[in-house]
């Protein structure tokens, strides 16, 4: 699967993010934008995606930490999402306060899984599911 | 303000281009068919609007009726299928700056996007998939056009 760039738009210069639209179970009109975080050891949503998709939280414990120079709360949930063709289930930590403008894809729920080729000259990233 | 008189299935109407501004401000826009006009930033079926600020149904008169009604009030109208952007910005990027261009007009606000489309834009990520449900659209890609650059930072270097 080929996936180009996304373009952002910046306050003194454009942004362009190695970005992809992952379904996540229960939201099917609206795959969310993810970026591809090789520095971020999990997923980690946005907390009002768990409450759109009906993943319930309930029983979660919540641990607080970092991620991009914010401090948030998050709980953590077994999810099925799908990228193209391929469906995979894997743990997402929804978090709250979530500022960003995307949702993060990490190693062990993201990388693990798939052989992901960056073509950042291209503007473009070439993703492959590991079996 | 501009003001215009017009005659709509037979019903005489006075129209300022501010009043149909504010009837729109908390109106979301429904699917773009081929027609469109430019109202506060935001596009909408030129139907609809004219449906909205005259209060009649919308068999009671045709897109190319409210096109013209709408244009003589000062507002852009356009066609999507002749709809090219002609001024492409020279920048980088798989859509050499576009898609970051026709996302400018969203910052702060959740959109859902089809190709580079913005289909709806909202202030809530649920408003935005009620609207989706409502109209029974499908998006590519739904995300918030980052306001800031701490929006746009996340984890990786700017």
């Amino acid at each position: 699967m080929r996936f180009a760039f996304k373009e952002l738009p910046g306050t003194k210069n454009d942004y362009l993010r190695p970005a992809v639209p992952v379904q996540v179970e229960g939201i099917s009109r609206a795959p969310q934008l993810c970026l591809l975080d090789t520095g971020s050891l999990h997923n980690r949503f946005g907390a009002w995606v768990a409450e759109a998709a009906g993943v319930d939280l309930a029983a979660a414990p919540e641990e607080r930490f970092g991620v991009g120079g914010f401090v948030t709360s998050a709980r953590r949930a077994s999810v099925q999402l799908t990228l193209g063709d391929t469906v995979w289930e894997a743990p997402v930590w929804f978090c709250d306060p979530w500022p960003l403008a995307f949702h993060l894809l990490g190693q062990e729920g993201f990388f693990r899984w798939f052989d992901v080729r960056m073509r950042a000259g291209a503007y473009e990233m070439e993703i492959t599911p590991e079996h | 303000m501009n003001q215009v008189q017009a005659t709509i299935a037979d019903q005489e109407f006075v129209l300022a281009d501010d009043e149909v501004e504010r009837l729109l401000l908390g109106v979301m826009p429904e699917p773009i068919g081929e027609h469109y006009v430019v109202i506060g930033g935001r596009r909408f079926p030129p139907k609809q609007v004219l449906g909205v600020v005259t209060g009649l149904d919308r068999a009671d008169f045709n897109t190319h009726q409210a096109r013209r009604v709408l244009a003589r009030l000062g507002f852009t109208v356009g066609r999507r299928s002749t709809d090219v952007i002609l001024a492409v910005p020279e920048g980088v990027g798989p859509h050499r700056g576009r898609e970051a261009e026709l996302l400018r007009a969203y910052r702060g606000q959740w959109v859902a996007q089809r190709g580079l489309e913005v289909l709806v834009a909202a202030d809530t990520p649920q408003a935005v998939l009620a609207w989706l449900e409502r109209h029974n659209q499908h998006a590519d890609a739904m995300f918030r056009v980052p306001a800031d650059e701490a929006e746009a930072g996340g984890s990786a270097p700017a």
